[in-house]
């Protein structure tokens, strides 16, 4: 990602959006359950197209927002999602992040990692009362949750940060083109 | 190939986050609830409370939709709990109900073996219904005591009224038929085959109560004689012995109220109707008179 005043502006929006939704709708929205986390989505978002730096920074923003505004111990949010935002970005370099349904599996391994590492800080923090085993429940129900908006939310924050993007992994599927097999002999096989 | 540089510069980036954070989480566990983070958080609730209240506004439609459709899988779940909510309390509200109806007709015994001109001394014993006659022809009942309780043939039966608060405290119902050691066929006096020599109180007409066959709440009161009768007054076993052989039934057991007294039908048929008091179609608890009363009169009510 170009570090530019546009590209902060942009992230910062975003995570701003999200963080709002998150509190006042999302998170009073109770599913089977659990509920939708589309801040640990927006975070992994920004850090797959944008990298690991990006997405160590996005993390940490979108943290410290988050315990902010809700109340919550501050730092521990921003703990975990700066390891969230750097693991996803660091998924992205060194795998090839075209395929179109990556989006899925990368949610939904970041919000498993959200919510284990969450509960792991917490726990370290002395929560101070009894934990049922229901927490498990909610933990896959958000995870599940989230693989279904995973692809709407990365759609949208690609197209969002596509003009400050150094580059867009859609664009390099697009210039991948097959092998030719019809025309002159001599081209066929060939990537023209 | 790595590029020394940007590993250096995402390593230092990694570890600036995580110590910051590390660093902000340690601060705001170690200040009081006034410290810095603590002020920042509140404030920037503060500053933003009003555009997470529009937003919640705003939202609030999407979230009721939602809630809907939540709503609607948890109530599938609660409609089969309150299914079996209600199927308990439905068996609790049936053993209730029993229990205050069996309270209400012991009263009624109670009430009516206390009252002025029933027969004292009978040594009343209390049984159960444990059997009904499914046919209108055979009218009887089997209790749950027999001989062993003291329960002897032709001894009188008596039951609660319908409503004993006000004033139908029940009367006679039949008599013992048939007795084994712990259990006894009653005979009502519905029955086809029973008659009672009964007396109008207080005008002294005497005459012999038979039943309408099929009509448990109608009774007729035959060969009327000796007084007028008027609707609304009590009849009441006379204890006259009006056939060969010995009175069942001692003198001043009611039996019910007249209903109908047809100044024609009394003339032509020396017939009246009375209804019983006793609630003959719906009997639970019974009191079989073991004793005959001292001094008590006789007389024969055993029809042919």
């Amino acid at each position: 990602m170009i570090l530019s005043p546009g590209s902060l502006l942009r992230v910062g929006l975003l995570l701003l959006v999200a963080v709002v939704l998150q509190l006042s709708f999302l998170s009073q929205l109770g599913i089977l359950g659990g509920h939708i986390d589309v801040v640990v989505l927006v975070v992994a978002a920004v850090s797959y197209y944008g990298g690991s730096i990006a997405g160590c920074a996005t993390g940490f923003a979108a943290g410290f927002l988050l315990d902010l505004l809700s109340g919550a111990t501050m730092g521990v949010s921003s703990l975990v999602l700066t390891a969230v935002g750097y693991g996803v970005g660091r998924f992205r370099e060194v795998r090839d992040p075209s395929h179109g349904l990556l989006p899925l599996a990368v949610g939904a391994a970041a919000t498993g990692g959200f919510m284990v590492a969450f509960a792991a800080v917490s726990f370290m923090l002395d929560v101070g009362a009894t934990v049922s085993p229901l927490v498990i429940r909610d933990a896959i129900v958000t995870t599940l949750l989230n693989v279904l908006l995973a692809l709407p939310v990365f759609t949208g924050t690609r197209k969002l940060l596509r003009p400050v993007l150094k580059v867009d992994p859609f664009d390099v599927r697009r210039r991948r083109q097959p092998p030719r097999e019809t025309g002159p002999l001599g081209l066929r096989g060939l990537e023209v | 190939m790595y590029d020394r540089k940007v590993v250096r510069r995402r390593r230092a980036a990694l570890a600036v986050f995580l110590a910051l954070s590390i660093a902000i989480l340690t601060a705001y566990f170690g200040e009081s609830g006034g410290g810095f983070f603590h002020a920042l958080q509140r404030g920037a609730q503060e500053a933003f409370a009003p555009i997470e209240t529009g937003a919640s506004r705003a939202l609030k439609p999407v979230r009721d939709l939602f809630g809907w459709a939540g709503d609607t899988v948890d109530a599938k779940k609660q409609n089969k709990d309150l299914k079996r909510e209600v199927e308990r309390l439905q068996s609790a509200l049936a053993k209730a109900q029993t229990a205050e109806r069996d309270a209400t007709q012991l009263k009624g015994l109670v009430g009516l073996t206390r009252a002025d001109g029933f027969p004292q001394g009978t040594r009343p014993i209390a049984a159960r219904v444990i059997a009904r006659s499914p046919t209108v022809w055979y009218s009887s009942i089997h209790i749950d005591k027999g001989e062993s309780d003291g329960i002897r043939v032709n001894q009188p039966v008596i039951a609660a009224g319908s409503d004993p608060d006000h004033g139908e405290t029940g009367g006679l119902v039949g008599k013992v038929t048939s007795v084994t050691g712990g259990t006894a066929e009653v005979t009502l006096i519905t029955d086809a085959s029973i008659g009672v020599g009964a007396q109008v109180m207080p005008s002294g007409a005497t005459g012999v109560v038979r039943p309408a066959v099929g009509n448990p709440r109608d009774l007729l009161m035959e060969f009327v004689e000796g007084g007028r009768v008027t609707e609304n007054t009590t009849v009441a076993t006379s204890g006259f012995k009006i056939s060969k052989g010995e009175s069942l039934f001692p003198r001043g057991i009611p039996i019910g109220k007249v209903s109908k007294a047809d100044l024609e039908e009394v003339d032509i048929y020396q017939r009246v109707h009375i209804q019983p008091y006793a609630d003959l179609k719906s009997i639970d608890i019974v009191q079989v008179l073991t004793r005959r009363p001292p001094n008590s009169q006789t007389a024969g009510v055993v029809l042919p």
